[in-house]
């Protein structure tokens, strides 16, 4: 059993400078101010990095932390890895209290971003590092090395040293010597973000296999939310220190619980549109540019249950969820970009971008230019408030 | 084109003839000293920068002279210059990588103060604290080839701490934070991870220093009980003949043969300092 529990963890740095960041020496130096503090909130003691984070993690779980730059999300790891110290809230991992527990006694293991091979050793010896720490007897080491090398195919690299090895192959011996000594979690600090398109999504699909191979828990950091769908078993979507949403990729994706959160997640973003919600005869309607949408049950069930009132709202598409038709929101495509399968119409409506996929379906057809008319179902448009900017379903 | 490429090539050749008469100029001085310790004492005074010939030339008379000549062995004074090297250097090396490492990675006051004491310490001659620390270092038994390293520490530790803070910044926290992450302790951490690292600097610090050590002479001088200890540079300048005329063809061969291991050791050492270990470490 490996859970994670993280209990209203807050961090925050304060302004003298001592950024908290517990390394070897309590204090080291981390590069914390400045462009860090953008939307973070101040307070008296600091600029608040992380706050109010609370989630319990399953055993073998694969949580994916998403959100952009400077939202906490490394942040939270480091404090989860013991590399960064927690402010307030309590962090257990299997039951334990781990707040004031140093990385060695929390039996974590951490892939970095920039990989942090040790370079004056060869391959071999930067896995076998942490059990030869540990003083694990000679044979089991080599037993384990080799039986890590081949899950990740590095078994003919042992003897380089990483400067001669592609950042592909350095990040599997990354992952090597964080896999080889059976961590109770894997901490995955945005491993991919270093690789070109190609190999990262190789490492992708790499990491999937893996994650079946060994069973534990991941924790995994990115700013990529292609990563964080199809890694994650539930993802934890963040911005500004705070969390915005915890949930299955499906359910992040279909119902996501603000603004922020449609526009992060879904590639290319949601489109919004200007739009009034109306109860009538029992239902909810949505109503724009003329199109009068009624909302799907489980939808109009939600709205129900938190008694929503008829307000203007902003109406969230996804560019797949939008239709063709003969009778829906008129609009002139100014850009057709064929992407093979289908073809991503570009257009203005009211003033906001609007993004269409249209599949080809063997039949490509440019657009550019022509008047089209569009609409979408019931089932799949999300109204957020407009003074909060929150989806009126939650 | 054809004219550019004739001006560049003009450009190099000028440069390489000034490059080649600073090196020899540089160099000039130790030619002089070794063709001198071939040579008979009297045309050293009379024909200092002439080439021995048939007459002057003694071959190796000089050096088995100036290593059996004194009351005083010259291998024990090797042995001394080699103790006290070894030790100082080693010494040296050990705390102020240490102690750059601190610095560089902790955020205090005191480390802040630290460093500024260091970096100042540069900046003070030798000759305006010799005779308190003479006095000081008799008083707290550092007179000795054993103890005199730690005096070496104090005044060689600022050059270091500054070159090795230097080196320090240039590897990733990253690489530390993963030695954390592995188990190790900070000890662990920096013989294990921070000093395989620092070795290109490690020896570039190390022959800086060990040069300096090895061809001091006012320090051991001045702190050394010389009536038991010497090192080569005070050996040389107490070599005198019967009379007490300074012996110069004794003198140069063993100049000659103090400079040759610091000669030996740069040679054998500078692709290490060339070397850059740090490669393939982090993402590029």
């Amino acid at each position: 059993m490996s859970e994670v529990i993280l209990k209203n963890i807050k961090k925050v740095y304060p302004f003298s400078g001592g950024s908290g960041n517990k390394g070897l020496f309590g204090k080291v130096k981390k590069d914390t101010g400045g462009h860090r503090t953008g939307h973070l909130q101040m307070t008296d003691e600091g600029v608040v990095a992380v706050q109010e984070f609370n989630i319990d993690i399953k055993d073998k779980e694969f949580i994916v932390l998403v959100g952009p730059s400077g939202c906490g999300k490394s942040t939270t790891l480091r404090m989860i890895a013991g590399l960064e110290d927690i402010t307030s809230g309590e962090l257990y991992i299997d039951g334990k209290l781990c707040n004031d527990v140093d990385p060695k006694g929390r039996d974590i293991a951490m892939v970095f971003q920039s990989y942090a091979l040790y370079p004056h050793l060869s391959v071999y010896d930067n896995i076998a590092f942490p059990l030869k720490i540990s003083k694990v007897p000679k044979e089991e080491i080599d037993k384990k090395v080799r039986e890590a090398a081949e899950i990740l195919d590095i078994t003919q690299y042992l003897d380089r040293k990483p400067k001669n090895l592609s950042g592909g192959q350095r990040q599997r011996v990354a992952i090597g010597r964080a896999i080889v000594r059976n961590p109770k979690v894997l901490l995955m600090d945005e491993p991919l973000s270093n690789l070109d398109a190609k190999l990262r999504n190789q490492m992708r699909s790499e990491i999937i296999k893996l994650r079946h191979r060994i069973d534990t828990t991941f924790i995994y950091v990115t700013h990529d939310q292609v990563e964080a769908m199809t890694l994650g078993d539930r993802i934890v979507v963040m911005k500004d220190g705070f969390v915005q949403q915890i949930g299955t990729p499906q359910e992040v994706f279909e119902h996501p619980r603000n603004l922020f959160v449609s526009g992060f997640i879904g590639t290319p973003t949601m489109n919004y549109f200007d739009a009034r919600l109306e109860k009538r005869e029992g239902k909810y309607h949505v109503i724009t540019n003329g199109l009068d949408v009624v909302l799907s049950d489980d939808k109009q069930e939600r709205l129900n249950a938190n008694n929503v009132e008829d307000q203007d709202v902003i109406l969230g598409v996804r560019p797949d969820h939008l239709q063709l038709c003969d009778n829906g929101i008129k609009a002139k495509v100014d850009v057709s970009e064929l992407m093979g399968t289908s073809s991503h119409l570009h257009m203005t409506i009211d003033n906001k971008d609007v993004i269409v996929i249209v599949p080809t379906e063997g039949n490509a057809i440019n657009y550019h230019g022509k008047q089209i008319q569009l609409t979408f179902s019931g089932a799949v448009a999300n109204v957020f408030s407009k003074e909060t900017e929150k989806n009126l379903e939650y | 084109m054809k004219n550019d490429a004739k001006r560049e090539k003009t450009i190099a050749w000028i440069i390489t003839i000034i490059l080649t008469a600073t090196s020899l100029a540089w160099v000039l001085p130790i030619v002089i000293v070794l063709i001198n310790s071939f040579k008979d004492k009297g045309s050293i005074a009379l024909e200092t920068f002439k080439l021995p010939n048939a007459d002057t030339f003694v071959g190796f008379l000089n050096y088995t002279n100036g290593v059996n000549m004194g009351n005083y062995s010259f291998w024990t004074c090797v042995y001394y210059s080699i103790v006290i090297t070894v030790l100082s250097v080693g010494l040296i090396l050990v705390c102020t990588s240490m102690s750059a490492w601190y610095i560089s990675r902790v955020n205090s006051r005191f480390a802040k103060i630290v460093y500024a004491l260091c970096t100042f310490s540069m900046i003070v001659p030798f000759q305006m604290v010799q005779f308190t620390l003479s006095s000081t270092a008799s008083m707290l038994h550092l007179n000795t080839p054993y103890t005199i390293p730690v005096v070496y520490l104090g005044f060689g530790a600022g050059m270091a701490i500054f070159m090795f803070t230097g080196f320090v910044k240039q590897i990733p926290l990253e690489i530390e934070e993963a030695a954390v992450m592995d188990g190790c302790s900070p000890v662990q951490t920096f013989f294990k991870v921070v000093l395989p690292m620092l070795s290109p600097s490690l020896i570039s610090v190390g022959i800086l220093e060990a040069m300096w050590v090895w061809n001091d002479y006012l320090l051991p001088y001045l702190v050394l009980d010389i009536t038991k200890y010497r090192t080569i540079p005070i050996h040389i300048q107490y070599l005198r003949g019967s009379y007490g005329q300074v012996d110069m063809g004794a003198s140069m061969a063993l100049i000659i043969l103090a400079l040759l291991p610091v000669v030996l050791v740069y040679i054998f050492c500078q692709k290490y300092i060339i070397k850059g270990v740090a490669a393939g470490a982090v993402k590029g």
